[in-house]
């Protein structure tokens, strides 16, 4: 049985905290989250780990890129998973 | 006394603002030192990490200013552009400290006599030496695999427990493997006007502080240190700015010129510090404020000019204390 979605909405603000596959970021703030499998649509992910996913619109900035699919967005700053730095625009090759 | 005297001074900033504080200071304490030791070709290189179009050449003279491209796509990268456009020695200068006293970077030219020593670092802040106010002997920088300056993350299979290390840091593990050394200056709280998170504090609050709202924001602020200190910092950078210049710091893009409103006012600021009830944060913040307000203090009387600073600390902190 998939479980129901959970809409994460602009305006809210979450930290140091876990999202598995069946969220979908519509605006929310992550800082030092970890991502795991759900769709990023807008918001910011600022900090923390994007385990897997589809990160399809929004900012992300400072966090550590470890698997999933750049579909679009703002990629502000970060790491791949061999923890190299990435400076802006430098979205990983894998992603 | 450096064998080459050729200098590329290199600072990134992301607001326009601090920038023009900063360069003040540069040229006033910084510069004439130097040159007065020997080092008769300096360039001045400032990034424009953000906010390109709004820096105003005419508060940099002699500024080369320079903004986003391949090679440079942000200020991080910028360090080893400008590492690889240095000739004799390379002087990185982060956006928020300011040195007070010329003649003490000076007195430190010396160890470059010493073939062994790679750089002076004026300031740390971390377990290795950084970018903060690191002068470096270009060639030793240059014969590291590049990106030589570039943040990076280790073990990170094991996160969240990874080891992050910051600009420069890694290049300082590198350097030690080569047999080459870090001088460390003494004291560079006494020689430093040193302030944390400023701009890190602005950007936050240009990209995400309209999204979760004003109230939210502040609560942040009162939740996480780093951002406390950053707001705090701004207060006061800020209210040394508008003394100087008689204008407002910090300003948001679209707003009506409110003083701060692109970091957090003073009233807020009082709001947030007033939620924090742990004793051991309060404990710690204070000191962190103590040092700050000496920090402005001095170097506002490099300025002539004695700061009545806003009151934003809860009474019943300074009373525990």
């Amino acid at each position: 049985m998939t479980p129901d979605p959970v809409i994460l909405q602009a305006g809210e603000f979450y930290h140091k905290e876990r999202f598995g596959p069946e969220t979908v970021n519509r605006g929310a703030v992550l800082l030092e989250c970890e991502w795991d499998g759900g769709a990023f649509e807008s918001g910011v992910m600022l900090g923390g780990l994007f385990r897997n996913g589809e990160f399809r619109g929004g900012t992300f900035w400072g966090g550590v890129f470890w698997e999933g699919q750049w579909q679009g967005g703002t990629w502000e700053s970060g790491f791949d998973r061999e923890g190299r730095y990435r400076p802006r625009t430098d979205v990983p090759d894998y992603a | 006394m450096p064998e080459r005297r050729h200098l590329l001074l290199a600072s990134p900033h992301r607001y326009p603002d601090l920038a023009r504080l900063w360069y003040r200071a540069v040229r006033r304490d910084l510069l004439p030192a130097l040159e007065g030791a020997g080092f008769a070709d300096i360039q001045v290189q400032i990034f424009r990490d953000g906010h390109a179009d709004e820096f105003d050449p005419s508060w940099f003279p002699g500024v080369t200013l320079q903004a986003p491209g391949p090679g440079a796509r942000d200020f991080v990268e910028f360090y080893d552009a400008a590492l690889q456009a240095s000739g004799g020695y390379l002087f990185l200068l982060d956006a928020d400290l300011f040195f007070l006293d010329g003649a003490w970077p000076v007195s430190y030219l010396g160890e470059f006599e010493r073939p062994e020593v790679a750089a002076v670092s004026y300031l740390r802040r971390g377990a290795l030496p950084g970018v903060y106010a690191l002068l470096c002997r270009s060639a030793d920088y240059q014969a590291l695999p590049q990106p030589v300056f570039a943040a990076s993350y280790e073990g990170l299979e094991a996160w969240p427990k990874a080891v992050n290390r910051g600009p420069g840091e890694r290049a300082a593990l590198a350097l030690r493997e080569r047999g080459k050394e870090i001088a460390e200056a003494a004291d560079p709280e006494a020689h430093l006007a040193d302030f944390h998170g400023t701009t890190v504090l602005r950007a936050s609050r240009e990209i995400f502080g309209g999204a979760i709202g004003e109230r939210r924001f502040e609560e942040l602020v009162g939740e996480k240190r780093y951002f406390a200190m950053g707001a705090y910092d701004n207060l006061l950078l800020g209210t040394l700015y508008e003394a100087v210049f008689g204008e407002p710091f910090a300003v948001l893009p679209g707003d009506a010129g409110t003083h701060l409103a692109g970091s957090l006012p003073a009233a807020g600021l009082a709001r947030a510090l007033a939620q924090v009830e742990d004793p051991g944060r309060r404990s710690a913040l204070l000191a962190y404020f103590r040092r700050s307000d000496e920090a402005i203090a001095r170097l506002a009387a490099r300025e002539g000019i004695a700061l009545a600073l806003p009151r934003v600390i809860p009474e019943s902190w300074r009373e525990a204390a």
